[in-house]
């Protein structure tokens, strides 16, 4: 009865409970940040602060993860750019796209839309992992990520590849039974849930500041951000 | 605030007791800290890339150089302070306080090995402005009175002085005569009514006279009414520099109140970087401006000439010899004065000018800017830098390069000096006083 | 007086000798004898067909009786396997062979029936066959389940103590099946939560398979010991594999095909119907291979998803059109809220906390000057 009862559990409320912490914690993260106080920028702008939010999210977000030479000095890390922007695209594709991922957002939202054929995010999953492998490696070999990695950062690594792992062997029928496959995935999703607002994985939510911040800045003095 | 700015003017605590610099830096720290630092610290990822912007980690492969490296004892001050974990990591032991050689690592790697050109921030996928980031960095530094020497002296030279090279009034006005019979120009001084008050750099008064003869030949070609202040005579903010609110705000409201004793409706930046970061994107959020009263720079009053046909140009004046432009960090990418220039340089050197990769809001930064050139130590550190940009000109052969930044113009001369190089670093002024007709 | 063997007593009901052995070969079949891995432990394999074991087996062995237990049950398994695909099979198995007792079948009614059970049970003490159907019902001193003005718990522990092996049918026995869903009122288990004196087998589903029930019995009367058994004390022969390892719409999993609604053009070319809330991929049960009604259906090629009916709890394993990857449980949405709200309010305490940090901070910095 064992794996049938954990999945239960894991599935149910102890997913809820993650959900639950997870959002008094990115709420948590954002009264604490946002109330610290903003000072008034009062330097007349040249050019639009709006207009230079709106380019740096389009680039930020369309183009530079997944064109590295945009910038002219990256030939050194390279790896990193890309693996970081496949692993993001990775990502997205299977928690909005994947069939299982969009049921669960359906069964908290109350509508679904369509999905990706299975092999395909499979494929992207596959491309996930290798790419978390790849950036595991670098940060392993890397100069100034030595210098600057913390024990959280091997967690936040860890966190995020153990639902990649878990799931990819769940879909993919792989050495365990499906219920226990599922329950490992589930263990590992609770945990990235709950990790989340703890970590510096939650530049999820902080990205929208810092990138904002940066388009005004640039925009402001009419320089393509 | 401004007001008491004034008045506490001469600080920088050389004596102070040792034990508490550290807790003086972590209070300077956190005292700016607002949703903007924190949102900002919040995002960072720790990926490491901002390091490929920094000219110096490129030359130098030293990892503290990386900008995320630069803030980290901002971000644990910030943690330690006010985050629950970073309070829980402190108390059992997880992470140590910052202490005075703490300081001193930061300060040599801020001051020394930073310009503050911002272009990691261009790198950064979160987009996390880190050169304001590292420039308030600076300040605490500065607060807990571990600036490095030279800086220190500069500053103090400049708000007892008023320049930080130790140009005395008296200096100034024989080198102002020297220059108006040496290029026979006309430089009006303390003219009330005038619309223009322009205000050069000590560097251009040492270094570069012919950059001041130059502008101020392109000015009265022109026709402008401008005048030069001695209230006001110092264009150079080393508080800025110095990231010290206090000390910029000392050496702004010099020339504000120079503006307004003269009634001026505009300040002219000579060619100066830092300066026109300080005086155009920053005092608003420091002092108060004189109503009115607006703050631009020499490229793009001489653009604005030769569009509306003040003065003419004539046309490949320059077209010998591949040239090339020098995009500074605080008048380019900081500044927006990007097309400008260009515009110039295709009417002076149609042919042969040639663009150096990366270039515009990109360009690596020359190595000298942010107050590094004014610090001896970091000598080595800046040629290793500008090694970068004899690269980037070696590339496409060129035999001269122009910009219109003093503070990269004298790191140009050193660099191409320390390099050995045949190539000629002028300035754009320069090339366009010569160009008129 | 020797005990009759289950040929002798097959004759006797005018089973001819072409009938029986075509008989031995289908219960071989079902059995799964030739892939059983204790059968080829005994090295059964090398010798004689399966379907000649059997028969042997059936010849040499005394005939045993089975005692059908009905307890909180809708006698649906009992349906199920009065209408099972091979109604001579079952007949053979259950009428021919054994079934001594069985409420909803037998003719006798009342006393007699209780007579009858009672006789059964003394006379083969120790040799019977429980099988049970339906859940006990703990609850309220028993008074949810009596049968003759007897609890069920006392009747069951009374049939359990004699039998020679008890199998659970159908996923009430099994697992608590619907008398166990939330809010269980009548403290429903599953039998081998109650009788944890003796292996209980457990064949799952609502109704379980009549072929599964009756291959798993005759397994018994023809090995003389209980099948091998999983985790959950399933036949590993038909539950050794999920709805979703053999089903016919696996392909269209596989290529990511899916029907999104009962009447789409997915759902009309038969594609998967994970998305309609199918819980094949965690279901162990044999409908995709060995499916009902002479193997012309299951629910999944029906077009219905799979409803998890033979595992435990599927009750109250969520919605049934829900999806496999669905959260189960869902609190309140005040509970969002609260959690919200909580997050929200201890982010401001520490933000004002922080802002006396900074005040102090300022304060501090211009003491020093």
């Amino acid at each position: 009865m064992a794996w049938d009862e954990l999945l239960r559990f894991l599935r149910g409320p102890m997913f809820y409970a993650a959900l639950v912490f997870f959002l008094f914690g990115m709420f948590f993260r954002l009264f604490r940040v946002v109330l610290l106080g903003w000072q008034r920028d009062r330097v007349p702008s040249k050019g639009s602060k709006i207009g230079g939010v709106v380019i740096t999210y389009l680039k930020s977000i369309l183009i530079l993860p997944f064109i590295p030479w945009v910038k002219l000095t990256f030939n050194k890390n390279a790896l990193t750019y890309v693996a970081g922007g496949v692993f993001h695209l990775s990502l997205f594709g299977i928690i909005f796209f994947g069939a299982p991922h969009m049921l669960v957002w359906k069964s908290i939202l109350g509508f679904g839309w369509p999905t990706l054929p299975a092999p395909y995010v499979d494929w992207l999953a596959a491309i996930g992992i290798i790419s978390l492998v790849a950036l595991l490696i670098n940060r392993l070999v890397h100069p100034v990520l030595k210098k600057i990695t913390r024990t959280a950062d091997w967690f936040n690594w860890t966190i995020v590849f153990l639902p990649f792992i878990t799931g990819y062997v769940m879909s993919r029928h792989l050495w365990f039974e499906y219920q226990a496959a599922f329950s490992l995935h589930m263990i590992a999703v609770d945990l990235l849930l709950i990790w989340i607002p703890l970590s510096r994985i939650s530049h999820f939510m902080l990205y929208f500041f810092s990138r904002t911040i940066h388009g005004a800045q640039f925009g402001k003095r009419a320089v393509t951000p | 605030m401004n007001a008491e700015s004034a008045v506490s003017a001469n600080v920088v605590e050389t004596g102070k007791a040792k034990s508490t610099r550290s807790e003086t830096a972590v209070n300077a720290l956190i005292r700016e800290t607002g949703g903007w630092v924190a949102s900002q610290l919040e995002a960072c990822t720790r990926c490491g890339l901002c390091a490929d912007g920094c000219h110096y980690y490129q030359a130098t492969g030293e990892p503290s150089y990386s900008p995320v490296w630069k803030i980290e004892i901002l971000r644990r001050a910030y943690e330690q302070r006010f985050t629950l974990g970073g309070r829980l990591r402190l108390a059992v032991g997880l992470e140590k306080p910052i202490t005075d050689e703490d300081l001193e690592h930061w300060s040599k790697i801020v001051f020394e090995a930073c310009t503050v050109c911002n272009k990691c921030s261009l790198v950064c996928p979160m987009g996390i402005d880190l050169g304001p980031i590292i420039h308030r960095v600076r300040g605490a530094l500065t607060a807990a009175g571990v600036t490095p020497k030279d800086l220190h002296d500069a500053v103090q030279k400049q708000i007892e002085i008023g320049s930080p090279l130790g140009l005395t009034l008296d200096r100034y006005q024989e080198r102002l005569e020297w220059i108006t019979d040496e290029w026979e120009v006309d430089i009006p001084m303390n003219k009330k009514g005038a619309d223009t008050l322009v205000a050069f750099t000590s560097i251009e008064m040492m270094k570069f006279p012919s950059t001041i003869a130059a502008i101020a030949t392109i000015l009265n070609k022109a026709g402008e009414n401008w005048t030069i202040s001695t209230k006001g005579r110092e264009m150079v903010n080393f508080g800025f520099f110095e990231g010290s609110d206090e000390h910029t705000r000392l050496f702004l409201s010099r020339l504000f109140d120079a503006a307004k004793e003269l009634g001026v409706k505009r300040i002219m930046v000579s060619e100066c970087g830092h300066a026109y970061d300080a005086l155009r994107w920053t005092a608003a959020n420091l002092v108060q401006v004189p109503k009115g009263l607006t703050v631009t720079h020499i490229i793009a009053v001489m653009t604005d000439y030769i569009r509306s046909g003040r003065i003419k140009l004539k046309k490949g004046a320059y077209d010998n010899g591949t040239i090339t432009f020098h995009d500074a960090c605080k008048i380019q990418r900081r500044g927006s004065h990007i097309k400008e220039p260009r515009e110039i340089l295709k009417m002076l050197a149609p042919n042969s000018f040639k663009e150096l990769t990366p270039n515009r809001e990109q360009s690596i930064c020359c190595g000298g800017g942010g107050g590094v050139i004014s610090i001896k130590e970091a000598d080595p550190l800046r040629f290793a830098a500008f090694g970068l940009k004899m690269d980037q000109m070696n590339k496409i052969g060129a035999k001269t390069v122009c910009m219109v930044c003093s503070n990269c113009l004298l790191q140009f001369n050193d660099g191409l000096d320390y390099y050995k190089s045949d190539i000629k670093a002028r300035s754009l002024s320069d090339l366009v006083s010569k160009a008129m007709e | 007086m020797a005990e009759k063997t289950i040929y002798q007593h097959l004759k006797e009901e005018g089973v001819s000798r072409r009938e029986f052995m075509k008989f031995c070969g289908l219960l071989a079949g079902l059995m799964g004898v030739e892939f059983s891995p204790p059968v080829k432990a005994l090295g059964a394999v090398a010798g004689p067909s399966p379907e000649k074991m059997v028969a042997d087996a059936l010849k040499s062995k005394p005939r045993v009786p089975i005692i059908w237990l009905e307890l909180q049950d809708c006698a649906g398994c009992t349906e199920a396997i009065s209408r099972s695909w091979s109604p001579s099979l079952v007949k053979l198995v259950l009428n021919k062979i054994a079934l001594d007792y069985q409420e909803t079948l037998m003719a006798a009614a009342g006393f007699q029936a209780e007579e009858a059970k009672k006789e059964a049970m003394e006379k083969y003490k120790g040799k019977y066959v429980l099988v049970v159907e339906g859940s006990p019902a703990i609850g309220e001193d028993q008074v949810f389940c009596t049968i003759g003005g007897r609890g069920n718990i006392d009747l069951l522990n009374e049939a359990a103590e004699g039998a020679a092996a008890i199998i659970a049918t159908g996923n009430c026995a099994a697992f608590g099946g619907i008398p166990k869903a939330n809010p269980n009122p009548t403290n429903a288990r599953g039998v081998w939560e109650v009788i944890t004196s003796k292996p209980v087998l457990n064949i799952p589903g609502c109704p379980a398979i009549p072929e599964v029930t009756t291959g798993t019995i005759v397994y018994f009367l023809v090995m003389g010991k209980l099948p091998e058994m999983d985790s959950l004390n399933r036949p590993m022969t038909f539950y050794g594999h999920t709805i979703h390892d053999h089903c016919l719409r696996r392909p269209f999993y596989d290529a990511g095909k899916y029907a999104d609604s009962f009447d789409d053009d997915g759902a009309r070319a038969g594609h998967c119907l994970y998305k309609l809330g199918c819980k094949g991929p965690t279901t162990y049960n044999a409908c995709s291979s060995l499916k009902w009604y002479q193997g012309l259906s299951f629910p999944v090629q029906s077009n219905h998803p799979c409803l998890a009916c033979s595992q435990p709890n599927f009750w109250d394993g969520g919605g049934f059109y829900q999806g496999q990857s669905a959260p189960l449980n869902r609190p309140d949405l005040a509970a969002f809220g609260i959690a919200a709200g909580a997050g929200a309010a201890v982010g401001v305490a520490l933000a004002g906390a922080n802002s006396i940090n900074k005040k102090r901070a300022e304060h501090e910095s211009k003491k020093e000057k």
